[in-house]
C-alpha cells in the first residue's frame, strides 16, 4: 500500500540543516493500522506529512498503490484524494459551514453533484455523532467535535489511507475520548491508518505495528505487545519509561 | 447589617451609578455641541467681518435647472390655427412653399395669434425641460471614474497581489517594482505622465488617462492589502485543502481568497474611500469631474464659498454611502464568527 525506501527530508534554516527525515524505510500493508511514536522533534509528523506530498522529499522514494511520489510526473493532487489528512489543528474552513466543509472538495475535487456530496456529508457526519450540527459554523464547535467533524471530511473524499497528525494533542482532555473511539471505528472497520500520537492507550488497543522515531530514525518497529512490553532498544526503553 | 439590606443598598449603589454615569456623559455630549457652535459662529463672524455676501439661492440652479427650448419659424409663414389643450397648445402655420407646419408649446409661452404673419425666426413659443446642471453632471463623472478606476483597481491589485506571492521570482520582481514605483510617487505626477506621455504615445484620451492613473495608482495599494490578507490566513488552510486533493488555483479560490477577502474588506474600503476623494486631481487634465465642474460653476457664480462647501458635502456623501454599504457587507460575512 505506502512503501517508502530511505526516506530523507532535510530542512535549511538559519545555517543550521536539520536531518527531521533521515533515511525511514517501510511497508505499511492495506488494512493496517500503524502508530508512530517518538519524542518531541523525532521527525514523525515531518514523516506523515511527506507521505500526501505536504512536504517535499530531499531523496528516496514513498509509492502510494505503486505511484512514486518522488516521481516529477506524479500527480499529486491526484495522490492526495486518495490519501486523507486529519491535523492537531483540525483546519477547518472557517467560511464554510459543517456540511460545506464536508462538501466542497466533493463536489470541486471528484466532480461530485451537489446532493449526492451532500448525502454522502450528512452520512459521515452522522457515522461520527455530530448530524444536528451540519449548520453550524466550525466556531461555534468544540474542539473534539471540530476534530470528529475534519475527520469526516477526509472521509468524504474516499480515501484508501487516512493519516492523522498528532489529533487529539490539541483537545481539552475530556474531548480526546471522543475522537478517539471515531478512530477506533475506523480501524476496526477496516481502514489502513497510520497515526502519529502521544496516547499510549490508542496504540496499544488498536495498532497492528508501532515504528518508534527518534532524530528522523525508525528505531525501533514492532507488535504493541512486543513494543510496549519488550523494546530491545535503550532509547525506545527510556521513552517508555518517561511516558508509562 | 444582614445580608438583605447589604444587598439592597448595593442594588441602589448600582443603580446611582448608572444614572451618575449617565449624568457625566450628558455633560461631555453638551460640551461637544457647545464646541461647534461656537466654531460655526467663529467662522459666521469671521465671514461677516470680510463682507462675504452669502448666495446659497444660486446654489440649486447647478444641480437641476429648467431648460427653456424656443420655438421659431423657419420660413416666411402665416398662422393658421392656434388651439390649446390644457397646460400645450398647438400652433398650425402655412409657409411660403404652402406647407402645413405644427409647433406644440406651453400655453403661457404662445407669442403668435391666429391669422399672424411671421418671418423666419420669429418666435412662436417655448417648451421647457429639466437638465442636469454641472454640479450633479461632475458628481456623476467623479462617480463614474472612481467606480470603474476601482474595479480595476482590484483586478490588478488581485492579481499583482499574487503575483507578489508567487514563488516564480520574475513575477515576484515585477510586482515589487510596479508596487515601489506606485507608491514612491506622487499621483498628481502620476496623472500627468499617464495623460501627456502615455497619452500621447498610446493615443489616449483624457477620460482613459485619468481611468487608468486611477486604476493603475488604486491597483499598487490593493495589491499590498490583498498580500497582507493572504499571508494573514493560517498555513493550515492550505494544506487542509490541497491535503484534500485540490490543487493551487482552486484552494486559493475556495479557500484562501474568501477568507482573506473578508479580513481585507476594512482596509479595501479605507483604499476605495481614498480612491474617491484622490480621483479629484483628475480636473487637472482638464476632466470635468464635480471638482473641476466646481470650479467652473465659481467662474460663472464667484459664490467660491458656497460652491467649495456644497463640493466638499457631496464628497461627503459619496464617500459616507460607500462605508455604509461595506460596514453592511461585513456584517453579512460576519455570520461565520
Amino acid at each position: 500500500m505506502i512503501k517508502t525506501v530511505d526516506l530523507k527530508k532535510t530542512f535549511y534554516g538559519r545555517g543550521q540543516v536539520v536531518y527531521a527525515v533521515d533515511g525511514i524505510t517501510s511497508h505499511i500493508k492495506p488494512g493496517e493500522v500503524v502508530v508512530v511514536i517518538g519524542p518531541s522533534g523525532s521527525g514523525k509528523s515531518t514523516y506523515l506529512r511527506c507521505l500526501n506530498g505536504l512536504e517535499e522529499l530531499t531523496s528516496g522514494h514513498i509509492h502510494i498503490d505503486g505511484v512514486d511520489l518522488a516521481d516529477r510526473k506524479t500527480d499529486l493532487n491526484k495522490v492526495r484524494r486518495e490519501v486523507g489528512m486529519v491535523f492537531q489543528q483540525f483546519n477547518l474552513f472557517p467560511h464554510k459551514t459543517v456540511l460545506e466543509n464536508l462538501v466542497l472538495a466533493q463536489t470541486v475535487v471528484r466532480k461530485r453533484k451537489k446532493v449526492e456530496a451532500a448525502d454522502k456529508g450528512r452520512a459521515l457526519l452522522n457515522k461520527v455523532g455530530i448530524a444536528e450540527k451540519e449548520m453550524e459554523y466550525p466556531i461555534r464547535l468544540s474542539g473534539g467535535q471540530q476534530q470528529r467533524v475534519a475527520i469526516a471530511r477526509a472521509l468524504a473524499m474516499d480515501p484508501k489511507v487516512m493519516l492523522f497528525d498528532e489529533p487529539t494533542s490539541a483537545l481539552d482532555p475530556e474531548m480526546v475520548g471522543e475522537v478517539l473511539e471515531v478512530m477506533k471505528q475506523l480501524a476496526r472497520e477496516g481502514m489502513t491508518m497510520i497515526v502519529v500520537t502521544h496516547e499510549m492507550g490508542f496504540a496499544r488497543e488498536v495498532a497492528d505495528r508501532v515504528l518508534f522515531m527518534d532524530h528522523g530514525k525508525l528505531v525501533e518497529e514492532g507488535t504493541p505487545e512486543h513494543f510496549f512490553t519488550n523494546p530491545q532498544e535503550e532509547r525506545a526503553k527510556l521513552f517508555l519509561k518517561q511516558v508509562l | 447589617m444582614d445580608a438583605r439590606t447589604f444587598l439592597s443598598s448595593k442594588v441602589t449603589k448600582k443603580a446611582n451609578i448608572h444614572v451618575n454615569s449617565y449624568r457625566k456623559d450628558l455633560h461631555w455630549r453638551l460640551l461637544t455641541i457647545l464646541i461647534l457652535v461656537t466654531i460655526g459662529l467663529g467662522l459666521w463672524v469671521a465671514t461677516s467681518k470680510v463682507n462675504y455676501a452669502w448666495r446659497w439661492n444660486r446654489v440649486p440652479q447647478y444641480f437641476v435647472y429648467h431648460h427653456e427650448i424656443v420655438k421659431r419659424a423657419n420660413y416666411d409663414s402665416r398662422v393658421i390655427d392656434v388651439e390649446a389643450i390644457g397646460d400645450s397648445t398647438t400652433v398650425t402655420i402655412r409657409n411660403q412653399f404652402d406647407e402645413l407646419e405644427s409647433f406644440t408649446v406651453d400655453s403661457d409661452t404662445v407669442q403668435v395669434y391666429p391669422d399672424e404673419s411671421l418671418f423666419a425666426g420669429d418666435q412662436i413659443g417655448s417648451t421647457f425641460k429639466w437638465e442636469i446642471g454641472p454640479l450633479l453632471y461632475g458628481l456623476g463623472v467623479t462617480l463614474w471614474i472612481s467606480a470603474i478606476s476601482s474595479i480595476i483597481g482590484l483586478v490588478i491589485g488581485l492579481i499583482t497581489g499574487l503575483c507578489r506571492l508567487s514563488r516564480n521570482i520574475t513575477l515576484r520582481q515585477l510586482s515589487i517594482i510596479y508596487i515601489e514605483i506606485i507608491r514612491g510617487t506622487p499621483l498628481l505626477v502620476q496623472i500627468f505622465i499617464v495623460y501627456f506621455f502615455f497619452g500621447t504615445v498610446l493615443n489616449i484620451d483624457r477620460m482613459a488617462a485619468g481611468i487608468g492613473a486611477l486604476s493603475i495608482f488604486a491597483g499598487a495599494y490593493v495589491a499590498e492589502i490583498i498580500r497582507a490578507g493572504i499571508q494573514s490566513i493560517p498555513k493550515g488552510q492550505m494544506e487542509a485543502a490541497r491535503s484534500l486533493g485540490m490543487n493551487t488555483p482552486q484552494a486559493m479560490i475556495y479557500i484562501i481568497l474568501p477568507q482573506a477577502f473578508k479580513r481585507t474588506l476594512p482596509p479595501l474600503a479605507g483604499q476605495f474611500i481614498s480612491l474617491i476623494k484622490d480621483s479629484s486631481l483628475v480636473s487637472v487634465i482638464a476632466i470635468t469631474d464635480l471638482t473641476k465642474a466646481g470650479r467652473e460653476v465659481i467662474t460663472s457664480t464667484f459664490a467660491t464659498f458656497e460652491i467649495w462647501f456644497v463640493v466638499a458635502f457631496l464628497y461627503l456623501t459619496l464617500t459616507s454611502v460607500l462605508s455604509q454599504v461595506i460596514s453592511w457587507v461585513e456584517r453579512r460575512l460576519a455570520v461565520s464568527d
